[in-house]
Order: C-alpha cells, then sequence, then structure tokens
C-alpha cells in the first residue's frame, strides 16, 4: 500500500491520452498537403470540367452568423417560417445521393425526424417525417440538349458543387481568386480556391471553395464574414464515395397513411433555402428588382411576395430588430430588411445600403 | 501493479454467474423491469382508449402512427424512457454495485475470497452491463407484445419515408436495443466509479442519476455547443438514425466510441480509488 498513487495513475492517464487521441484526430482532418502547382484559372477550368455523375455523401452545413442561439425546443422538426429560421444558426446533417443528371436524393437528417427530396427522371417527391406528408411534382421533361452541367440535381438540394457554381457566377473584375494550400477534406486532397470581393460594400470577406485534386468535384465552401474569425457559413462532405448508389434509394412510393398532395410544377433553377441563399431563392420566385451588381448587389421584393404570417411570426420579432419604417434581420453575412409597406430587400452588405436602395425607389 | 492478477484463480465464470444471480433474484431488480415494461403497456392502453385520434407532430414522436402499427409502440416507449426510466434504474443498479456491499458489510468477504479486486470491479461492471441490456429489451419486448395485442401489424414507415417489412422492422427494432444498452455502458461506469468512494449505496445511486439529468441539460444548451459532444448522453436520441434508409452508422460509431471513452476514464477512477481503499466493512 506504501505505492498509493501508482493506483491512481491510470486515471490520470487515460483522460490525457484519449484528450490527445480526439485532438490530433481533429488536427489531421486539416492537414495542409503539398500539391502540383495550378493556377486559379486551372482550378475553375477542373471545376467546369468535372463530370462526377454518381456519388453518395454526407454534407455537414453549419452557420455561425452571429444571431442568438435559439435553443432546440424538443425532438420533433420545426415547421413554417420556424425552420427557415433554424437553417440561420446551429448546424444540419444530410445525406445526398446522385446517380445521372435524372436521379438524385437528398436527406436532410433532423433529430428523430427526416426530410427528403427524391428524384427519379422525371418525378419528384417531397417527403416530411415530422408530420408524415408527402408532395408530388412532375418535373419538365429533358430538353433534348444536354442540361445545364452543374444545375441543381433537384430542387432543395444544395451541395457544395451548386454553392460553389453560384459564388464562381459572382466572380468578375470585383473579386480576387486566388489558390491557397493545399488541404485534406474527407481524407481527399484539395486545392482550396479563395475568392476575395475587392468591394468594401459587402459583408463578405472571402469564399473558399476546397475542389477534390482527383475529379474537380467541389467538396466543401466555406463564407467568412467580415471581423469574424469562425466561418460564417459552411457547407462540406464529411463522408464521400463516388460510386453508384443503390438504385432503390431512387425509387419513392409514399407510405401507407400519408397526406399525399399533388403541386404545380417548380423551377428547376430556382436556389432554394438554405441560409445565406434564402432570400435569393424567394426571390426567384417573385420577379425581385435587383439594385448594383456583383458582391453589394441589394434584392428588393414588391410588396405582398412574402407573406403576412412569416413576418409576423414570433421567432422574427426575436431576431428582428425594429428600425424606423420596419423591422431589420442583420447578421454577419446577410441583412434582411422588412419595411412596413411590404417590400423586402436583402444582400450581403450592411443595412444602410439597404436603406439607401429603399429610399431610393 | 496488481497483486491479484499475478497469481490468476481459475476462472471467471462462477463469480460471474453468482453475481448475475443475484442481482436478478432481487425483488428490487424484478420491480424496475415491470416499471419499465409498464411503459409501453400504459402508451399503448392511452392510445388505444382515447377517442380521438393523435395528431401528427403531437406527443412524443411516433405516438400518431402507433394505431395504424403496433410495432411503433416499442419504438416510442424507448424514446420516452431514455432520458429519465432507464437511467434511474441504471444508477440504481450502478450505484448499489461496490456501495451496496460495503453498507451490507459483505464487501470483504467478497474481497477473502482468492478474485482480487480488480475482478471483483471487472465482475460488479459485466452484470450491470448485462442489466443495461435486460432493461432496453424488456422495453423494446412489452412495447412489441402490447402492439401486436392491441393494433394490427403491418410494413413499417421509416423516416426517410420507405418501407419496411415487419421482419426487418423486428431487426431494428433490437438494433435500437442494443443501441440504447450501449448509450447507458458509459453512464453504468460512472455509477460504478461512484460507488467506489462511498459506503452509502443511496447517496451513489442519486449521484449517478442527477450526473445523468446534468449531462442532458448542458446538452440542450447552446451557450456550451463545445462541450456536447464529450457529453455521454450527447447520442442518446441518435438510434434514431437507425430508422433512416439507408442506416446510418456514423451515431452508433461515434455513441460506443464516447461510450468506450467514458468506460475507460471511469474504470481508471474506479481502480484508482478501489484499489487503494481499506475495506472496513
Amino acid at each position: 500500500m506504501t505505492r498509493v498513487w501508482l493506483r491512481w495513475l491510470p486515471a490520470a492517464l487515460v483522460p490525457v491520452a484519449l484528450a490527445t487521441a480526439a485532438l490530433s484526430g481533429s488536427y489531421q482532418a486539416g492537414a495542409a498537403t503539398t500539391l502540383p502547382h495550378k493556377t486559379a484559372a486551372e482550378v475553375i477550368a477542373m471545376i467546369g470540367h468535372a463530370d462526377v455523375r454518381a456519388l453518395s455523401g454526407t454534407l455537414q452545413q453549419s452557420s455561425d452568423l452571429g444571431l442568438p442561439q435559439l435553443p432546440s425546443v424538443g425532438p420533433t422538426a420545426s415547421q413554417g417560417p420556424a425552420s427557415v429560421m433554424e437553417l440561420l444558426s446551429g448546424s444540419h446533417t444530410a445525406r445526398v445521393y446522385l446517380d445521372g443528371p435524372g436521379k438524385a436524393r437528398f436527406q436532410v437528417m433532423d433529430m428523430l425526424a427526416e426530410r427528403d427530396v427524391v428524384r427519379n427522371g422525371t418525378d419528384l417527391w417531397l417527403y416530411n417525417s415530422a408530420d408524415n406528408s408527402a408532395a408530388h411534382m412532375t418535373m419538365p421533361a429533358e430538353p433534348a440538349r444536354t442540361p445545364a452541367p452543374h444545375a441543381a440535381p433537384a430542387p432543395g438540394v444544395t451541395t457544395p458543387e451548386v454553392l460553389a457554381q453560384h459564388f464562381l457566377a459572382a466572380v468578375g473584375p470585383t473579386t480576387d481568386v486566388t489558390v491557397g494550400d493545399g488541404t485534406t477534406v474527407v481524407g481527399r486532397t484539395a486545392y482550396q480556391l479563395v475568392i476575395k470581393p475587392r468591394s468594401t460594400g459587402t459583408l463578405v470577406d472571402s469564399v473558399t471553395i476546397a475542389v477534390d485534386s482527383a475529379s474537380g468535384l467541389p467538396i466543401g465552401v466555406d463564407v467568412r464574414a467580415r471581423g469574424q474569425g469562425p466561418a460564417a457559413f459552411s457547407l462540406a462532405f464529411t463522408d464521400l464515395s463516388l460510386s453508384t448508389p443503390d438504385a432503390a434509394l431512387f425509387s419513392f412510393t409514399p407510405p401507407r397513411g400519408a397526406a399525399v398532395e399533388e403541386k404545380a410544377t417548380p423551377q428547376l433553377r430556382a436556389l432554394p433555402g438554405k441560409t445565406g441563399q434564402a432570400p435569393q431563392a424567394k426571390a426567384a420566385f417573385a420577379r425581385p428588382t435587383i439594385a448594383g451588381s456583383g458582391w453589394d448587389a441589394v434584392m428588393g421584393l414588391p410588396a405582398g411576395t412574402v407573406p403576412a404570417d412569416v413576418r409576423s411570426a414570433p421567432m422574427l420579432a426575436q431576431l428582428t430588430q425594429p428600425i424606423p419604417g420596419g423591422r431589420a434581420l442583420t447578421t454577419s453575412l446577410v441583412t434582411v430588411l422588412m419595411l412596413d409597406d411590404g417590400r423586402v430587400f436583402a444582400g450581403m452588405v450592411p443595412l444602410e445600403r439597404l436603406q439607401a436602395a429603399a429610399a431610393a425607389k | 501493479m496488481t497483486g491479484a492478477s499475478g497469481a490468476r484463480p481459475p476462472s471467471s465464470w462462477p463469480l460471474m454467474a453468482s453475481e448475475l444471480s443475484v442481482l436478478f433474484r432481487r425483488l428490487r431488480t424484478w420491480a424496475m423491469l415491470l416499471a419499465l415494461a409498464a411503459i409501453p403497456i400504459l402508451i399503448a392502453a392511452a392510445v388505444k382508449l382515447s377517442a380521438h385520434p393523435v395528431a401528427p407532430g403531437r406527443g412524443p414522436p411516433f405516438l400518431d402512427r402507433i394505431s395504424q402499427n403496433g410495432l411503433f409502440v416499442g419504438v416510442t416507449a424507448m424514446i420516452v424512457s431514455v432520458p429519465l426510466f432507464l437511467p434511474l434504474t441504471i444508477g440504481v443498479v450502478a450505484g448499489d454495485t461496490i456501495a451496496g456491499e460495503a453498507n451490507l458489510g459483505t464487501l470483504r468477504y467478497l474481497l477473502v475470497a482468492p478474485a482480487g479486486r480488480v475482478r471483483l470491479l471487472l465482475i460488479k461492471y459485466a452484470a450491470a452491463a448485462v442489466f443495461c441490456l435486460a432493461a432496453t429489451v424488456t422495453v423494446a419486448a412489452a412495447g412489441a407484445l402490447a402492439g401486436v395485442a392491441l393494433f394490427p401489424v403491418g410494413p413499417v414507415t421509416l423516416l426517410s419515408g420507405d418501407t419496411i417489412g415487419v421482419g426487418e422492422s423486428v431487426l431494428r427494432s433490437l438494433l435500437i436495443a442494443a443501441y440504447i444498452a450501449v448509450s447507458l455502458l458509459g453512464l453504468s461506469a460512472i455509477g460504478l466509479a461512484i460507488s467506489t468512494f462511498t459506503d452509502v449505496p443511496v447517496g451513489a445511486m442519486a449521484a449517478t442519476v442527477v450526473l445523468s439529468v446534468v449531462s442532458q441539460v448542458a446538452d440542450n444548451l447552446p451557450q456550451l455547443e463545445w462541450l456536447h459532444p464529450w457529453l455521454f448522453s450527447h447520442y442518446w436520441l441518435g438510434f434514431a438514425d437507425l430508422l433512416r434508409q439507408p442506416i446510418s452508422w456514423t451515431s452508433f460509431g461515434d455513441n460506443a466510441l464516447l461510450q468506450a471513452g467514458y468506460i475507460l476514464v471511469a474504470g481508471a477512477l474506479a481502480y484508482g480509488k478501489f484499489t487503494s481503499k481499506d475495506v472496513l466493512s
């Protein structure tokens, strides 16, 4: 019994060993790697030529927009306006399965619930397990010419590739594009394409796109806001396989007892609600006016586009602040101005610019 | 380091068997298992007797599915019992392991036998782990029986909207029971460690249950987000991933790894205390 301290040794060493193992594991994930040198134009060309037709993977999306954190209110997925709000904070996991241009499945994994988008040819199914409801739409048949190569595989499906295309479309004379250090994402070496707006009128500091060095597929997108250390928005694969997924995944039959609704044909090009893109998605249906161009563009929606129940949702009242003539939602990346007369302005710009745009009308 | 493991006595199985027979011959153990079995029966009876159908999204998840498919009774009951009822029973069993023997004055007799303290700890922990499995299987089985007795049974709708047959759904229910049993292993180890620090079993039981509640409260506070992946209760409700199509094994693996970490840490603590303590009672 003289060496009592020896018996306590494991109790001291085990936590240290476990912490070391856990930390070294997370350092390895972002380890820098050396890759053959490529210019920014070459990396952008790689994305353009990427010919990944089939994949299955898990996506992790997280937002840190400087909003107050909302406590998760129970296991069921929130619905209605709250579900948009819920995307503005915290993190989400989704699985994505693609096979060719016409087959896609997207599963947003909520706590004890799931939202699915299944596309098989011209059939599009939406399913929400929280209220056991399904919706069916018929997509327009593929045009004879090859479809736009990087369109969203189905409405509601946001992959790093779709997001990367969205940001690359904004690349122009007002943007610096550079290639950063090589990195590792889901065990794949990747080039980091850094897009940095030159304009000081935008809230976006930089957008980093991780491009798989082997296939040219964008596998991660980080959006940084001015004056904020951690990424304001990130979407990246945490698991990725480029093999063809099981065909049974794409055949969807609504379950017995589900409420099935037939909906009108959606607009394929609409980039749907994922945090930073939420205002633009609404805009696609509403004929917005766009003032300015590039990164500091301001989008205006006419009165009556945003339903009154969304505008009066209590959750929204909590997140927005009253300003003369309306309410404003200010985040580190996106600002939304809702005027009392029903008009809505949004953009990746400071609030003053939105107010100026509203006054210009 | 361990004086006991030098001269290894023949076999641990008789000790393990006697430990299990003591545990499962206790009236208290049976009372707890019966109480757990009552949860699914209560849920099934309440849904059956209520005049109004349950609206989707009200009450615990899957409650609205029960009247269409009895196989959901077990799943609903497991979701209901994971936060409190199961940790409560685990706390009682794990908190009693060493402190109970010390309190009864039987600990020194156990140590007189040439078994060694380390082996006694391992056997006590193994018995608590067996109880974890027994408790979850009790809930699942009682749920299945109550569901089959009161409601129609048919193909089961998964969270992904896909439908699976009755056979596969039974398999998935067993997987969920296994997932929850694994989830509770960390708590059992913590209970065992606390139990070595005191001679008052009720104190160890209460401390274990309180820790499980504290861990779950902390898991719901967004301000402590950095801490969440380290809390032993973090993946407790992650068994929903077994109800997706295809099954997502990520949370199963993460959960098993986390629980293994807790078993190692709590085990090392229990070893430190139990091998260096003077057993007087």
